[in-house]
C-alpha cells in the first residue's frame, strides 16, 4: 500500500485527495443551515434573567436624538397602526413577516409592539434563528407613550424626580409630546399623538432602507 | 467560528477595503504564477495545444467547492451570508457567449489582463481599455435592453436546488467531473505534442 | 532553487504546475468566502471607475441611468471606495510581485508570428470590448462568475461558464492567424 501511494505522481495524489472528499461528501450531509433551529435555552433564560433583552424607552429615544443609527427599529403592529403613529426611525415589519426575512448577524435590532407580548414572541424567534443582538422595547409603545410622549410627576415629587423630570420634558418635547406636569388642570388634556413628520432632523438620518451596493461583479 | 467574519460585525467597511487588497495580492500572484498573465498561453487552451486554462479554474473551483462544502457541514460557515449572484438565464448564457468570442479575440479576460497589464503587456493595456469600452457600450445602451437585462429571472439558485440532488451529490460529481476533465486534458496535450 | 542561474542568463522561471496554482487560487477564494462572504471579482471594478468618472462629467446622466446608478450606491461615499476596486488593485499589485520574482516582466505585445502589432492591438481592443460588454449582460467576469459562483454551485454560473467555452472554441478558428 505504501509503495503504492509512493509511486504516484504529484497530479495522482491530488486527483485521488480530491476524489477521496469527494465521495465522503455524498454521505456528509447539507453544508447550509436548514430551518429546524437549535436553541440553547439555558443562554436563552440567562439573557432574560440578567435583563440583557430589552432596552428602555428612555434609552431609546436617548439614541433616537443622538442620531445613531447602529441599530434597526421594527413596529411589530399592523400597517395601520403604523401609519397612525410609530416611533421615528420604526420600519414596519409584522411579525408573519419576521421569521422570513434576513437581518445582517451583527445589526442591533430593536422590536416593539403595542404592550409587550408579541415583541416577547419575536424576540424569542429572532434568537432560536441565531440573532444575538436582538433586543424589546420594554413595556412596548405604551410605555413610551407614558415615559416619553405624556410623561407625568408624581404629586409630591423628590428633589431627584424633579430634576429628571426636567430632563423628560425637553424629550418629550422633540418628539411632539405632552408632559403632565400632575397638576389638576393639567390631567384632563387630552393626549393627541404627535403628528409622525415630527421631529424632522432625524427622518432623513436613518429610517428609509439603506440602498446597498451590489457584492456581484 | 463566526464565518463569513465580515457579515458577523468583526471588522468594518474601511478594514474590509485591507483585506481586499490583500485578497486581491494572493488572486494576482497565483494568476500570474499559473502563466495567465501572457494572451498565448490562455488562448493555447482553444487551440487544444495547452489546457492550463482549464486545469486551473477547475482546480480553483473543486478547492473552494470542497472547502466551503466542509466548512459548511462542520458548521464554521454560515453559507446563507455567502453572496450568490442571482440566475438570469437566458441574458448570461448570451453573455457568455459573447465573453468566450471576446476571450479568443483579445486574448485575456478582464482578471487576467491586470496580471498581464503589470507585466508589461501593451496587448493587455489595450484590452482593459477596450473593456472600458464595452461597459460603457452597455452601460449606455443599458435603458434599451433593460427587459432583456432581468428576463429569465430565476433568483438565486444552486444546482443541488435546481436538479433536487443532495449537495454532497453534486460535489462529487463535480470532483468526478473534473478530474475526468483533467485526464482528458492531458492526454489531449500529450497528443497534440507529437 | 536555480536563482543563480537564472540570473545570469536572464532566463525567466517556468510557470508553476497548473495544479498547485489552482489549488492557490481556489484557497485564496476560499479565503475571501470564509472572511467577507463574496467571492472575487474583476469587471465590476472597472463599472465602479466609469460610474465614478461619469459621475464627474455628468451626475444627472448617472443618476437617470439605472445600470451606473447601482454602483453609485448611497451616494454618500466614492464609488471607487468598493471592495472590487481595491480588490483588483490587489490583483495588479500580486500580478507584479509574482512577476518580479520570476523574473518575468518585460514590455511588449503577446501575440503569435503571422500578426502585425497594429492588427494585434485593434484585436484586443476589440475583444476587450465584447467581454466588457458580455460580462456586463453576464453579470460578471470568468472571476465573478464562473470561479465564484462555480465554487457556489451557482446554476447561472455554471450556464455562463459551458458558454465561454463553447464560444470561445466556436470563434477559435477564425482567430488562428492571431495565435498560432
Amino acid at each position: 500500500m505504501k509503495s503504492f501511494i509512493s509511486k504516484l505522481n504529484i497530479k495522482q495524489k491530488l486527483a485521488a485527495v480530491a476524489l477521496l472528499l469527494g465521495i465522503i461528501a455524498i454521505f456528509a450531509g447539507n453544508p447550509y443551515k436548514d430551518a429546524y433551529a437549535k436553541i440553547d435555552t439555558k443562554e436563552i433564560a440567562l439573557i432574560i434573567q440578567k435583563e440583557l433583552d430589552h432596552i428602555t424607552a428612555e434609552e431609546l429615544a436617548d439614541w433616537i436624538i443622538q442620531g445613531k443609527s447602529d441599530y434597526r427599529l421594527i413596529d411589530l403592529r399592523s400597517e395601520k397602526e403604523f401609519e397612525e403613529y410609530h416611533i421615528p426611525t420604526a420600519e414596519n415589519i409584522q411579525l408573519t413577516m419576521l421569521s422570513d426575512y434576513t437581518f445582517l448577524p451583527a445589526e442591533k435590532i430593536i422590536l416593539y409592539s403595542e404592550g409587550g407580548i408579541h415583541s416577547a414572541q419575536a424576540w424569542f424567534l429572532l434568537v432560536a434563528k441565531g440573532y444575538r443582538n436582538a433586543y424589546m422595547l420594554k413595556g412596548g409603545l405604551e410605555e413610551w407613550k407614558d415615559k416619553i410622549l405624556f410623561p407625568t410627576i408624581s404629586q409630591n415629587p423628590s428633589p431627584d424626580e424633579v430634576k429628571h423630570f426636567e430632563k423628560i420634558k425637553e424629550v418629550s418635547k422633540y418628539f411632539g409630546g405632552s408632559p403632565q406636569t400632575g397638576k389638576e388642570e393639567n390631567v384632563t388634556i387630552k393626549q393627541t399623538l404627535p403628528k409622525l413628520e415630527m421631529p424632522k432632523q432625524v427622518t432623513p438620518q436613518v429610517g428609509t432602507q439603506k440602498k446597498k451596493k451590489k457584492e456581484g461583479c | 467560528m463566526n464565518a463569513p467574519f465580515f457579515k458577523y460585525g468583526l471588522f468594518g467597511d474601511d478594514f474590509s477595503l485591507v483585506v481586499a487588497f490583500l485578497i486581491g495580492i494572493g488572486f494576482g500572484f497565483f494568476l500570474e504564477r499559473a502563466g495567465f498573465g501572457s494572451a498565448k498561453k490562455l488562448t493555447a487552451q482553444f487551440y487544444f495545444i495547452d489546457m492550463s486554462v482549464f486545469k486551473v479554474m477547475f482546480t480553483a473551483i473543486v478547492t473552494a467547492m470542497l472547502g466551503l462544502y466542509y466548512l459548511g457541514v462542520l458548521g464554521l460557515i454560515n453559507l446563507s451570508l455567502v453572496y450568490l449572484t442571482p440566475t438570469y438565464l437566458i441574458p448570461q448564457i448570451l453573455g457568455g457567449l459573447i465573453l468566450g468570442i471576446g476571450f479568443v479575440i483579445g486574448g485575456y479576460c478582464p482578471g487576467t489582463s491586470c496580471v498581464a497589464v503589470s507585466t508589461g503587456k501593451i496587448d493587455a493595456l489595450v484590452f482593459l481599455i477596450g473593456v472600458v469600452a464595452g461597459i460603457f457600450a452597455f452601460g449606455e445602451v443599458f435603458p434599451l435592453i433593460k427587459n432583456f437585462y432581468y428576463s429569465s429571472d430565476m433568483g438565486q439558485l444552486t444546482l443541488p436546488q435546481l436538479l433536487n440532488i443532495p449537495y454532497g451529490l453534486i460535489v462529487f460529481l463535480v470532483v468526478l467531473m473534473a478530474v475526468g476533465g483533467f485526464i482528458g486534458a492531458e492526454f489531449v496535450e500529450k497528443k497534440m505534442k507529437k | 532553487m536555480n536563482q543563480t542561474e537564472n540570473e545570469n542568463t536572464f532566463q525567466p522561471k517556468p510557470y508553476s504546475n497548473p495544479y498547485l496554482a489552482g489549488i492557490g487560487l481556489g484557497l485564496v477564494l476560499l479565503l475571501s468566502f470564509v472572511i467577507m462572504g463574496r467571492g472575487l471579482g474583476a469587471s465590476g471594478a472597472f463599472s465602479s471607475a466609469i460610474t465614478a468618472a461619469l459621475d464627474k462629467l455628468s451626475p444627472e446622466h448617472v443618476k437617470s441611468n439605472e445600470f451606473y446608478s447601482e454602483y453609485l450606491g448611497d451616494g454618500t461615499k466614492s464609488p471607487l471606495k468598493d471592495w472590487l476596486v481595491f480588490e483588483v488593485i490587489g490583483v495588479f499589485a500580486g500580478g507584479l510581485l509574482s512577476g518580479a520574482l520570476a523574473g518575468r516582466i518585460k514590455k511588449g505585445i503577446e501575440k503569435g508570428p503571422r500578426v502585425s502589432n497594429s492588427s494585434r492591438l485593434l484585436f484586443a481592443f476589440i475583444g476587450g470590448a465584447l467581454m466588457g460588454f458580455g460580462a456586463k449582460l453576464a453579470r460578471g467576469c470568468t472571476s465573478g462568475q464562473a470561479l465564484t459562483g462555480g465554487a457556489l454551485l451557482n446554476v447561472g454560473s455554471w450556464a455562463f461558464m459551458m458558454c465561454v467555452f463553447a464560444g470561445a472554441y466556436a470563434f477559435a478558428y477564425f482567430m488562428r492567424r492571431q495565435w498560432q
